[in-house]
Order: C-alpha cells, then sequence, then structure tokens
C-alpha cells in the first residue's frame, strides 16, 4: 500500500466536533481510488488530514505512507515525501505568474519552461496561451483548477489528492477527464479521486464511500459505487452505468439485493 | 565612451535588477541618457527632443532634463545614480520640464550594490506641461549590507489634460533608511496614478514614504496605491494623502501591506480630504498577514513556509 489510514479520527480544530470518525483504508501503488460521498461526508477535511493541514490534525489513528508513519509530519515535509493535493476551491493570486507557479514543486529545476509546457499539455491546456499569464482573477474556475492540476503533476509526486476536480467547470466533458487521468497514469502517480459524483468516479480502480463522517466499505470501485447509489436512490443510473461498464457486469438481481438490503438496514 | 568607462559592479547590479544595460550604456540603445558614476558624470546622451545637461556640484549634480514641446519619445530616457563606493554623499537636484503635448517615460536607476552607511539625497522638481503623457519610474537597489539613507524630496506639478504615471519601487536587496516626500499638484482634467513599493527585511531597515497628491483643477483624478512588506523587524510607514480642492475631483488611495516575523511593523495611513462636495476621495487598507490557505497551498507543493512566504511578498510587490 502506497497510503494507508488506520482508524483516522479527524475532529473540527476547536476538538468540539468530530468530521470523520474511525477511517481505515489503502491506496495501491499504481491506482486510481475514489472517496465518494455526499456534500458534507468529509471527504475535503479528510484529504487536509491526509495532507497534514495544521487545522485537521488527527485526534486518533495514523497514517502510513510507503510503510513510514507519517502521522506527526507537517505539510511540507509531506509534501516533500511526494504527496500533493490539488485544491478544490485554490486560490488566486496577484503577481503570481503560471509559469512561477507550475515551478514551485518541480525538483529539477533546469528546462522550467519545458516541464511547464508539457505539465500544461497534460491537462489540455493551450501552454501558448497561458504560461504567461497570472493564477489571478483573470481565469475562469475551469482554468485555474486545470492550472492547479497541472502544478502539481510537474511535481512529479507519487501521490496527488484531487478534490472534486470536476467542480465549478463551467462545462464537463467526461473524455476530457477520462484523457487527462489516462496521462496521469502513464507518469506512474497514484489518484486519491475526491468526488461526490458517481460519473467521475467511473476512472477509478477502487473506492471507499464515506456517509457522514464514516467509511463504510472500501473494495472495487463498482462495488462502492453500486453501495453509493443504493443510499443515495439512484437505482435507474445505477442499472445504466454499471450494465456498461464492462469491467463490473452486475446482474440485475444483483443490484436489487444491494438495494434491498440498503432499505432494510 | 565604452562599457569599461562605467563601474562594472553597478552594471551587474542592474542587470541583476532584470534591467537590459545595453539600453543605456553610451553609443548603445537608442534612448537618451546621462550616467552618474557617484558624483562624477561619466555620461550623457541626448537626442532629438531630449534636452539633457548636467553639472557637477560639491558632494552631487545638478540635472536638467527637458523634453521638447510636442515631442513623443519612443524609448526611455535613462537616468542612472550609481554608486559603486561603499559610503559617501550623492546629491542630486533634477530639474524636469515636459513642455505641451509631449510624451516620454523616465527611468531613473539609484543602484548602490556596495551601500554600507551611503547617503543619497534628492531634491527634484518637476514640471510637466498640458496635454502631456509622462511616466517616471525610478527603481532602487542598495546592495545586500546595511543597506543607504535615502531621501528624497520632489514637487511635481501636472499640468491640463496631462497624464502622469509615478512608480516607486525598493524590494530587492536591503533598503537601509529610506525616507520619501513627494508632492504631486494635478490640474484639470489630469490623471495621476502613483505606485509605490517597498519590503523592509530586517532590524536595520526603515522606510517611510509619504506621498500625497493634491487635485487642485477641475475634474483632476488620482489613485494611489501603496504596497509594503515588512519582515524580521523592518519597519515600513507609509501615507498616502489626497485632497480634492476642486470641483468634481475624484482621489483613491489604496494600501496593502504584510507583516512577518517578530518586532517587524507595518503602518499605512490613508489621508484623505475633499472640499467640495462634487468631489470624492476614497481609500481602501489591509494589513496583515496571507491567508493560511494560500501558504498551505504553496507548502502542499513542497516549500516551507518561509519559502511560501517569500513567493507570496514577491508576488504581491511585482511591477504591474
Ligand atoms: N474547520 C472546520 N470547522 C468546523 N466544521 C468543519 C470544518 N471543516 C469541515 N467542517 C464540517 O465538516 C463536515 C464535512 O465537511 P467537508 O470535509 O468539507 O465535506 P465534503 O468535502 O465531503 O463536502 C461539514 O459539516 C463541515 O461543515
Ligand atoms: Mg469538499
Amino acid at each position: 500500500m502506497l497510503l494507508e489510514l488506520k482508524n483516522v479520527t479527524v475532529p473540527t480544530f476547536d476538538r468540539e466536533h468530530i468530521i470523520v470518525e474511525d477511517i481505515s483504508f489503502g491506496v495501491k501503488e499504481g491506482s486510481i481510488h475514489a472517496i465518494i460521498g455526499p456534500n458534507g461526508s468529509g471527504k475535503s477535511s479528510l484529504a487536509y488530514a491526509i495532507m497534514g493541514l495544521h487545522t485537521y490534525q488527527l485526534s486518533q489513528g495514523k497514517i502510513f505512507f510507503e510503510g513510514k508513519n507519517i502521522t506527526e509530519l507537517g505539510v511540507t515535509e509531506r509534501a516533500q515525501l511526494g504527496i500533493t493535493l490539488a485544491w478544490q476551491e485554490p486560490a488566486r493570486i496577484d503577481g503570481l505568474s503560471v509559469l512561477k507557479y507550475l515551478s514551485l514543486g518541480m525538483k529539477d529545476k533546469a528546462n522550467i519552461k519545458e516541464q511547464a509546457i508539457d505539465a500544461l499539455k497534460t491537462v489540455n491546456l493551450d501552454p501558448e496561451k497561458y504560461i504567461n499569464r497570472y493564477i489571478d482573477e483573470s481565469l475562469s474556475g475551469g482554468e485555474r483548477k486545470r492550472i492547479e492540476l497541472a502544478a502539481t503533476i510537474a511535481m512529479r509526486p507519487k501521490l496527488i489528492i484531487l478534490d472534486e476536480p470536476d467542480s465549478g467547470l463551467d462545462m464537463i466533458v467526461i473524455e476530457d477527464f477520462l484523457n487527462i487521468f489516462n496521462k496521469i497514469r502513464k507518469l506512474k502517480m497514484t489518484i486519491l479521486l475526491i468526488t461526490h459524483r458517481e460519473d467521475i468516479g467511473m476512472v477509478a480502480d477502487y473506492g471507499t464511500l464515506l456517509w457522514q463522517g464514516k467509511a463504510l466499505i472500501t473494495d472495487e470501485f463498482a462495488e462502492v459505487m453500486l453501495r453509493f447509489c443504493a443510499k443515495a436512490g439512484l437505482k435507474e443510473f445505477c442499472k445504466r452505468t454499471l450494465f456498461q461498464n464492462e469491467k463490473t457486469c452486475f446482474g440485475e438481481d444483483y443490484i436489487d439485493k444491494i438495494f434491498e438490503e440498503e432499505r432494510n438496514s | 565612451m565604452s562599457k569599461e568607462q562605467y563601474p562594472d559592479e553597478i552594471l551587474q547590479s542592474l542587470e541583476d535588477y532584470n534591467i537590459d544595460i545595453k539600453d543605456f550604456l553610451p553609443g548603445h540603445g537608442k534612448g537618451a541618457k546621462l550616467l552618474l558614476d557617484f558624483n562624477k558624470i561619466s555620461g550623457v546622451e541626448e537626442m532629438k527632443g531630449v534636452v539633457l545637461k548636467g553639472r557637477e556640484i560639491e558632494n552631487g549634480i545638478v540635472a536638467d532634463v527637458i523634453i521638447k514641446e510636442g515631442a513623443v519619445i519612443e524609448e526611455p530616457v535613462h537616468l542612472c545614480f550609481g554608486v559603486k563606493k561603499q559610503s559617501g554623499i550623492q546629491q542630486i537636484f533634477p530639474r524636469i520640464i515636459a513642455e505641451d503635448n509631449s510624451e516620454v517615460t523616465v527611468r531613473a536607476h539609484c543602484s548602490f550594490p556596495n551601500a554600507d552607511g551611503l547617503v543619497h539625497k534628492m531634491f527634484g522638481h518637476f514640471y510637466i506641461g498640458n496635454n502631456c503623457k509622462f511616466t517616471y519610474s525610478e527603481t532602487h537597489y542598495h546592495g545586500e549590507k546595511s543597506g543607504a539613507l535615502v531621501a528624497p524630496v520632489s514637487y511635481m506639478y501636472i499640468g491640463e489634460n496631462s497624464i502622469y504615471e509615478n512608480n516607486f519601487n525598493l524590494t530587492q536587496g536591503t533598503p537601509g533608511r529610506v525616507k520619501i516626500m513627494l508632492d504631486i499638484y494635478a490640474m484639470k482634467n489630469s490623471v495621476i496614478r502613483s505606485n509605490i513599493k517597498a519590503f523592509g527585511k530586517g532590524k536595520g531597515d526603515s522606510i517611510r514614504i509619504r506621498d500625497s497628491v493634491f487635485l487642485e483643477g477641475e475634474n483632476a483624478r488620482s489613485v494611489i496605491k501603496m504596497k509594503a512588506a515588512a519582515k524580521d523587524g523592518g519597519e515600513v510607514l507609509m501615507y498616502g494623502i489626497t485632497e480634492g480642492n476642486a470641483k468634481y475631483c475624484n482621489g483613491h488611495v489604496e494600501c496593502q501591506e504584510i507583516v512577518l516575523g517578530k518586532g517587524s511593523t507595518c503602518r499605512a495611513r490613508p489621508f484623505i480630504r475633499a472640499i467640495d462636495s462634487t468631489s470624492t476621495v476614497s481609500h481602501e487598507a489591509s494589513l496583515g498577514r496571507f491567508p493560511q490557505k494560500w501558504l498551505d497551498e504553496l507548502q502542499a507543493k513542497g516549500l516551507s513556509e518561509e519559502e511560501a512566504t517569500d513567493i507570496l511578498v514577491e508576488a504581491m510587490l511585482k511591477e504591474e
């Protein structure tokens, strides 16, 4: 396992409330692992805790990265070990150029421009149009998020946590996403994909279902999605997508059984 | 004059500041230029429409710059006030006149790469005529030792319908002690933009800037933007003064500051006044630290908190 969470509990900064409780799962090296759950289920908080943000310290549990206990490490140290996070809503900063921003995490400080151009191409942005711009309000939400993703890719991290990469995009083109994910996969980076959308999650190999601060199951993604759909009452969607997906091919009776179980629980 | 006749160290420090020195080495570049090596005039090049005269006096020079009526000067005029010595006194008396309908950019480079107790004083008079477009940019570099004592005082008269832009940058190296006083008088329909950026980095650094705009003519408009950062005991005090003294004037003062590390002070004070009910003068100030989220985002790329802060300061002070 590249990343492993053992009984992780994350409280609010004032420690008055618990945001996510007793979470355990592992992320396999080279995989796309989705964390799926509705809004408010604690996905972003869990991402921040994995990244090591000061305001999301664990009150219980441990986090391991490549077998090493990183629970006590800060953000910078975790980033230097190869973990990074593409924020759900990355900041706009006047005066910080796209080129400079992309270069921040590059390990190889030679050929910065070439590396930046490659990173922009990976996220399907035209390098010529963007490299000399600034990460300020002049970028649309979608452009800013793509640049965020490019900046994390330019770091060549071992693990990228993507917090709702599709949110705030003007138009979601699923093919475009699949194309980007495939390119990242080729670069041998592991992705922890956070989403509340079933269709985006479909690129994942594995998944964890987060529901009201608890991790309900961790399994192959189709299995996780089936549970998610059962909880959310999305039977039609579930049948349509899971039948079409050759990886899974659940029988209709199996889907009905899971929905039935969910109703009774 | 060849490159050899101007101190290499000064040229190097300018290059470090991303200034293309070829622009103003005499015999190179198209623009008019005046080069000062401490208190000795080491090169002057005039061009059509630009009169440049320097006269050496005790401890300094008098520099006259005249942009002739109707002249539209494409290449910037460079004034290079370099000092390679550590200490001493350099006093500059610039007298700058832009005749009616002229357009020009004047760049002053105050480069003191070895400054350690150096004193640089300036007493400037600017007279900008009617219908002019005039940009004056002054960039300072005071080396990495204790910096310099720098005290420029300037009076600027901006004629009717003219656009005047003033830029002052002191963001790299060690500033030392800096006291700047600027009075700009804006006539009818003129537009003033003044941008000031300063970064105090240590205990010995004290930067005080008083930038005043007096909107004296009808419909005169101005924006003062001051950005400063102070870290590790540095001090930056900025006063942005704007008075609307005529009808339909409009002025705005914006101060943005970041304070980092123990014992640093940053104070930005807008002083605004409008004596006519048809005039408006407004201000906006922000003071503090960078948002934690910004730091987190940069740190998640592997930067330390200090590196992240430096990147953010650099971005904030970046030339627009
Ligand atoms: N810093 C915080 N202080 C208090 N409550 C928080 C904080 N961060 C998150 N929460 C709460 O925790 C819950 C989960 O939030 P979040 O992790 O953003 O969920 P998701 O990303 O799944 O939408 C929400 O109810 C949210 O209000
Ligand atoms: Mg979220």
